[in-house]
């Protein structure tokens, strides 16, 4: 759990000046000064619309380096009249230290920043990535008018990602979060969000079940503690560059996968009373992204799922009841070009993965490591599906892939329910 | 001649009654004593069971790694602790069944023996137990890892790691309870060097021109700048 240690100067200038109305946290490492200048840049673009709020910016603290302005240690004393509302002021957080996945630090921060806007008592939190790609003044206005004027409890990002970007999101996360618990989040974890006062201390302190798995699942926790809060979505033209070198695919696969698989076993009771979905209220302007003129070779995906196949059977024959198996060995004898996984075939492997790793049927980490050709094979057929496909094609495609893992609920739910019944 | 014929087999099988006679008491004293310590041993093994659950033991140890649930994912905490105990009480029962035959029945040698070889034999089966786990834990590991990795001789590498480990534990076991003597020792540093000097003759001779062509190709490759990927998985 993070930890807000805010300097007893600070909290008496934050008595004194009331409750902050919006409190922008970077969720990770960034130089005050930088923070500083972004900061003002922000708040003179936002002009008339920042006149009428106090803002305040966090940052993780400990690492606090000389400034112009002169910032010190959990509060901001600053040369354009601190505390006046339209005006930044800037204060740090400390963050529990957390391992060195790719993503448990920036979700410590995130709880950190949540922590440190209930602690202020603010009206509207908004969560960014440590790059800053996310300070701009119209990600901060769409994020305070979903939670302001259209009383939103949540507001996710709707990035404009090509159609072969975030993948893992495509194929598992997202699905997988809106069949569960029936929120159409496009992206339910994602390095920038919002969230309301009354929902930041939930963001923030959970309970046992949003921090068994470490990390943060904003939309998770909003549908399981407060089903009735409003999660709204807002398209924002914000690129985030995910530093992936030296990454291996199965140890993210296994971070980010297994955190969600965690999560349903701790959710289990509340998920399992989930029909259905709910659509997601959308603000901002749709980002028409161009569609990518080169093919993409996907062989090399392919050739992984086919290597796994020749050599994983007997780990997939532990995991896998034989129908699906026997869809698998149908795959295998396909050429390239025929070669597609179908919808209902993936959400089940999915959906029995889920469950081995509720049962741990094998070693969770060779269990992550198992679905990894999987996977691929999955991303392969889809890459070759969608390279034809204009953006707006491909969404409906996602949608229509996405509906089949609604659909084929009730399978995991018998799964779930009665898995000696269902034995492989 | 037939009498006395009649008589010697009348006096060997009265000879065979009566050691059975004065071996019954015994037997009977190790049935009751092992089917006493059977009954105390899954008492226990419940009783532990039953606080275990309680206290939330497997709750509080996956919090902390979790390393037994990762090695033998079926068995939780608890259930080992349970099957500890429960397998302690057996071997205790042996143990007291033979003491237990040997006051009823006068014979001095048994006891000793199965007194003196108990700890080896336990100490064979907790090696073999774990030789047997580390070696499919090991394989399945090296097994999903060459498949990540891409290497078309996943199954070979999964395979000799598995028979390596297994071999090594046999060699282990064997010699733990002083079976075979130093033909085990001798057989295992034979097998295992002879493996060994298999695989630097196969790297050294048979792979030589590859090896060095690999290094040329490697020398006259120019640096190569990264393509950007296309496709992201995150």
């Amino acid at each position: 759990m993070a930890g807000i240690e805010l300097p007893e100067e600070t909290k008496q200038q934050e008595e004194r000046s009331g409750a902050p109305d919006v409190v922008v946290g970077v969720a990770g490492a960034v130089a005050a000064a930088d923070l500083r200048a972004r900061a003002e840049q922000v708040v003179a673009d936002l002009g008339a619309n920042a006149a009428s709020l106090r803002i305040v910016f966090a940052r993780p603290g400990g690492d606090d380096e000389p400034t112009a302005g002169g910032e010190n240690q959990g509060g901001e004393q600053n040369g354009t009249g601190g505390h006046e509302k339209g005006h930044p002021t800037l204060v740090s957080y400390t963050a529990q230290a957390s391992g060195g996945d790719l993503w448990s630090p920036i979700s410590a921060n995130q709880r950190a920043v949540l922590a440190l806007a209930a602690s202020l008592n603010a009206r509207v939190c908004i969560v960014l990535g440590p790059d800053l790609a996310g300070l701009q003044a119209h990600v901060i206005q769409l994020f305070t008018y979903a939670i302001l004027e259209r009383q939103c409890g949540l507001a996710m990002p709707i990035y404009p990602v090509g159609k072969y970007d975030g993948l893992l999101n495509t194929g598992i996360l997202s699905p997988l979060s809106r069949a569960l618990y029936g929120k159409r989040v496009r992206y339910p974890l994602t390095f920038d969000f919002a969230a309301s006062g009354a929902m930041c201390e939930r963001l923030a302190h959970g309970d046992a079940v949003s921090e068994a798995s470490g990390l943060l699942w904003p939309v998770t926790v909003a549908a399981t503690q407060t089903p009735q809060a409003v999660v709204g979505q807002v398209h924002i033209d914000v690129r985030h560059q995910v530093a992936t070198a030296g990454l291996e695919l199965s140890a993210v696969l296994g971070q980010l996968g297994g955190s969600m698989f965690e999560d349903m076993v701790s959710c289990a009771s509340q998920w399992q009373r989930v029909r259905g979905s709910q659509a997601a209220p959308v603000w901002g302007n749709e980002q028409v992204q161009e569609a990518d003129a080169a093919p993409i070779d996907a062989q090399p995906m392919l050739d992984s799922f086919l290597l796994g196949s020749k050599n994983l059977d007997e780990v997939w024959r532990l995991l896998l009841p034989p129908n699906t198996m026997l869809e698998l060995r149908r795959l295998t004898r396909l050429t390239p070009e025929q070669f597609r996984i179908p919808d209902d075939v993936w959400a089940s492997i999915v959906y029995d993965f889920a469950l081995a790793w509720r049962l741990r049927t094998i070693s969770r980490v060779h269990l992550m490591g198992a679905l990894t050709p999987l996977y691929l094979g999955w991303a392969a057929s889809y890459v070759r599906e969608v390279s034809s496909m204009t953006s707006a094609a491909t969404e409906q495609r996602v949608e229509q892939f996405t509906r089949a893992w609604e659909e084929k609920k009730p399978y995991l739910l018998s799964r779930w329910r009665w898995p000696d019944r269902f034995n492989p | 001649m037939w009498g006395q014929v009649e008589q010697s087999l009348h006096e060997s099988m009265s000879r065979v009654m009566n050691k059975i006679a004065t071996l019954l008491p015994g037997i009977l004293a190790f049935i009751v004593a092992f089917l006493f310590f059977l009954l105390v041993g899954w008492l226990l093994s419940v009783l532990v069971r039953g606080i275990l659950n309680a206290l939330k033991f497997d709750e509080r140890m996956s919090r902390g790694g979790n390393a037994i649930s990762e090695w033998t994912p079926r068995i939780t905490p608890t259930l080992l602790v349970a099957r500890i105990v429960f397998w302690f009480c057996v071997i205790a029962g042996v143990v007291v069944g033979a003491s237990a035959f040997e006051a009823g029945t006068s014979e001095l040698i048994v006891s000793g023996w199965i007194l003196a070889y108990v700890p080896r034999v336990i100490g064979a089966a907790i090696l073999l137990l774990a030789g047997n786990v580390l070696a499919r834990f090991a394989s399945r590991s090296v097994l999903i890892t060459a498949v990540n990795l891409n290497l078309s001789y996943a199954r070979l590498l999964s395979m000799g790691v598995r028979w390596m480990i297994l071999v090594l534990t046999g060699a282990m076991v064997l010699d733990h309870l002083a079976l075979g003597g130093e033909i085990v020792e001798l057989g295992f540093g034979i097998l295992f060097g002879g493996i060994v000097l298999a695989l630097a003759l196969a790297v050294g001779l048979g792979s030589r021109d590859l090896v060095s062509r690999s290094l040329e190709r490697e020398a006259a490759r120019p640096v190569e700048v990264p393509q950007p990927e296309k496709v992201h998985h995150f």
